[in-house]
């Protein structure tokens, strides 16, 4: 038998009427007969029977589970004609938000229509797709209490739930009974509360149908997320811990896959992205913990994915600044910008479809996975030949950082209002190894200390990333131009439109470039650098003084 | 909250059926919506199946003995409340007078409320009177059902004047066009004409249509029995029509 507490004779009042808003759910067997609870309840308790009707329940979240994370669920409920959009709390799931919608739900909240529960997806989601959590079916029977003028007093709905499976399967979930109170009408459902727990031995339970859904779907809220968290110890040999990076990093690209290929929304491929350059970035910098025949075929792998998802990634970007674009230039000639985003979305497709996806489900990107996989699991060696393998992380860590923190140090110091492009760019991909290294290796510092260090890295990276992406967008748009000529799209008011947002851009590159001066001397302040050398190189400090 | 008031001076003319069929969209639509039976008649209540009576009275509430908020009921439909009539009302003015500041008793009342529902429909009793003022007060939309005929008219232009002066700024009057009968030429060239405050009205108007007296024997909203009809289709162009102006009026506020 099946968990369902029925409560002993002559127990208690309905417990939870004070609240009498919210429905009161009874479990009821799976192997009960809904046709006969409808029998006993109407022909016992004197409620009306409705005709059987099917409902669909699903929920939705983003992939990293921004609602999830903010104590919302979004669920879509009603027939294939008419359906409800609704935002619920999850501690109490209260209604944040509704609205009518027509089925299917679209995949980004841009596409409802203007209203509360649009406004708050789409601060809450930002760029990131709504994606089916659960597809739930229901048969309901609905019954009625209903006074002498033929009001409802109160409704009592026998469900029958199953799950759609991935497949179009449909599986049973559970069966329950929930008694719907109406307002102002608080007798009705207490009367048949009473009867439901004392005659029946019911018992209340709260609505926990949101978690058993997605437990039966296989779904674990947070269960992803795009934030580095890798505990490591100190004394934990080297190649052993740089495994370990090296799995997590793994696991992302492959949480991230299926949605790339699908192009479900930009962050997929964004998150792959930065999980296929992090593992770059650690075989370079860690290349001392690996037998160098291994490292050299994946290097040269890894290089090859990275340069796949290049082009996809920067019209992606454009597309997600198209509204910073439009605002970047005079209102008059917002407009002529359109052609610009007509261009931008059919070649973001043609690039993910016929290049990127094409290649993710190719023969070299299968190999490559199978080989990693292996590699990542094979034993490690008892008595390891490269350099630092069998060295503790700790002092390995510290090694790495501080020179490539050094580095860092060394390149932006030589940077004068003179230096050309390319020298920031440098430092640009050297901080990056900065900070890949520091996000690593962040379980064996001090919390506090290592992303108070992070934080000054990252003020110099947004400084040293607006100067190159303005760069790089100039460029391109440059490209873009011409290409669009050639296609016969180049309007003379598309040419005006493009003209002003490269000024505009070029002007901020500009800006980017004064600025750097003050960012890198804020990043170089003595203050930092004895924090650096605190966190990386404390064996020095202890020589000077 | 947005208060709308379908309020005339003359009587049957289409008030209860207008709160009662765009409170129903409004509700359907997803907006929490409150419906306020004024009228000691009970014909909202009437339509919705729901007792006509408010324990405490009329004096209950204003002597701050009760709170409206007790007195909310839940109609058959998802997100649609109503606060029923009382036999009580029919004395409202005389109790009304007996209050300090009677002119925002009403006002007083409701505020409770704001946070709860996105729209309130108050079903006005006719004439003009303190209650009316009450309603005036309290309202943000005096939505004034008009049947196309000389003398609705100039009751129309009466309101309309009533209405301009200082202690009515925040009030917008909309009038509209009800039980129109296409087939009298007086109703078709006054509908064309649209004279004096109607220049601005509802481009839609309510056909006078059987399907709406027979919300008197189903005792429901016109569209849950007759969604096909014309007028059923009618309320739903006009609630689409005054919607954007109304949440407007809201952000303007």
């Amino acid at each position: 038998m099946e968990n369902r507490s029925r409560a002993t004779p002559g127990s208690h009042a309905p417990r939870a009427l004070s609240c009498m808003q919210n429905a009161l759910i009874y479990p009821l067997f799976r192997t009960d007969k809904l046709t006969r609870w409808r029998d006993r309840l109407s022909s016992e308790v004197g409620l009306t029977a409705d005709p059987v009707d099917q409902a669909v329940l699903e929920f939705y979240d983003s992939f990293d589970w921004r609602l999830y994370a903010d104590g919302k669920y979004l669920e879509v409920a009603g027939t294939a004609d008419s359906a409800e959009l609704r935002l619920r709390r999850l501690a109490d799931r209260k209604i944040q938000a509704l609205m009518p919608v027509v089925l299917p739900v679209p995949r980004f909240p841009s596409a409802l229509a203007t209203g509360a529960l649009r406004e708050q997806l789409e601060a809450l989601l930002d760029m990131r797709a709504l994606l089916p959590l659960a597809s739930l079916r229901i048969r309901r029977y609905t019954l009625r209490d209903e006074d002498g003028e033929g009001k409802t007093r109160a409704r009592v709905h026998l469900e029958a739930i199953s799950l759609v499976d991935a497949d179009g399967k449909r599986r049973q979930l559970l069966k329950r009974l929930r008694l719907q109170p109406l307002r102002g009408y608080g007798k009705a459902a207490k009367r048949i509360a009473g009867r439901l727990e004392q005659d029946y031995r019911l018992q209340a339970a709260g609505d926990e149908l949101f978690r058993q859904a997605l437990g039966a779907a296989g779904k674990q809220p947070g269960d992803y997320s795009s934030k580095l968290d890798i505990r490591l110890q100190p004394d934990q040999r080297a190649d052993a811990a740089v495994r370990q990076v090296l799995v997590t990093l793994f696991d992302a690209m492959q949480a991230n896959e299926a949605g790339t290929i699908a192009d479900l929304d930009s962050e997929f491929l964004h998150d792959f992205r930065v999980a296929v350059r992090r593992t770059r970035s650690a075989l370079g910098e860690l290349k001392h913990v690996f037998p160098p025949a291994t490292l050299k075929r994946f290097r040269r792998e890894f290089a090859w994915l990275g340069g796949l998802t290049g082009e996809v990634r920067d019209l992606d970007v454009y597309l997600l600044k198209f509204d910073d674009y439009r605002a970047a230039v005079p209102p008059g000639l917002r407009d002529g910008l359109e052609p610009l985003r007509g261009f931008l979305q059919f070649k973001q497709h043609e690039e993910q479809s016929q290049h990127l996806a094409v290649q993710l489900q190719g023969r070299r990107y299968r190999k490559l996975k199978q080989q990693w996989q292996t590699y990542l699991a094979s034993p490690l060696p008892k008595r390891p030949t490269a350099r630092d393998a069998g060295k503790p992380i700790g002092l390995v860590a510290h090694h790495r950082s501080w020179r490539m923190y050094r580095r860092v140090m060394k390149e932006g110091s030589a940077i004068t209002p003179d230096s050309p492009p390319p020298e920031l760019h440098e430092l640009r991909k050297s901080c990056k190894k900065l900070r890949y290294l520091m996000e690593f290796f962040q379980s064996l510092y001090p919390s506090g200390e290592i992303r108070a260090s992070i934080k000054e890295l990252k003020q110099l990276q947004d400084n040293l990333g607006d100067f190159q992406d303005l760069d790089v967008q100039i460029a391109s748009m440059r490209r873009f131009a011409m290409e669009m000529r050639r296609r016969g799209e180049y309007t003379a008011a598309a040419q005006q439109a493009m003209d002003a947002l490269m000024k505009t851009l070029e002007q901020r590159m500009h800006q980017a470039r004064g600025d750097f001066e003050a960012r890198f001397g804020r990043f170089a302040s003595e203050e930092n650098r004895v924090h650096f050398r605190q966190l990386f190189h404390p064996e020095e400090e202890d020589r000077d003084s | 909250m947005i208060t709308i008031a379908c309020y005339n001076i003359k009587g049957g003319v289409g008030k209860t059926a207008t709160a009662v069929n765009l409170s129903y969209l409004a509700a359907q639509g997803g907006a929490n919506t409150l419906v306020w039976d004024l009228d000691p008649q009970g014909a909202a209540s009437f339509y919705f199946r729901i007792k006509p009576r408010v324990k405490g009275g009329t004096l209950g509430l204003f002597q701050r003995k009760r709170e409206l908020e007790a007195a909310v009921k839940a109609t058959d439909f998802p997100r649609l409340d109503l606060v029923p009539a009382d036999f009580s009302y029919r004395n409202m003015d005389l109790l009304l007078e007996q209050q300090r500041k009677p002119g925002t008793r009403l006002k007083k009342l409701i505020k409770p409320l704001r946070d709860e529902y996105h729209f309130l429909f108050l079903d006005c009793p006719p004439s003009i009177s303190l209650v009316s003022e009450n309603i005036f007060a309290a309202a943000d939309v005096l939505l004034v059902p008009t049947i196309p005929t000389t003398l609705s008219l100039r009751t129309l232009q009466q309101l309309v004047e009533f209405c301009d002066t200082e202690q009515y700024r925040h009030l917008k009057v909309i009038p509209f066009f009800s039980m129109v009968d296409r087939r009298k030429s007086l109703h078709r060239e006054i509908i064309e004409e649209r004279p004096g405050a109607l220049k601005s009205a509802p481009v839609n108007y309510i056909p006078y249509a059987s399907e709406v007296e027979q919300m008197g024997t189903r005792r429901a909203p016109l569209d849950t029995y007759a969604h096909a009809s014309w007028a059923a289709r009618a309320y739903r162009e006009m609630w689409a029509e005054l919607q954007p102006a109304l949440l407007a009026l809201k952000r303007g506020a």
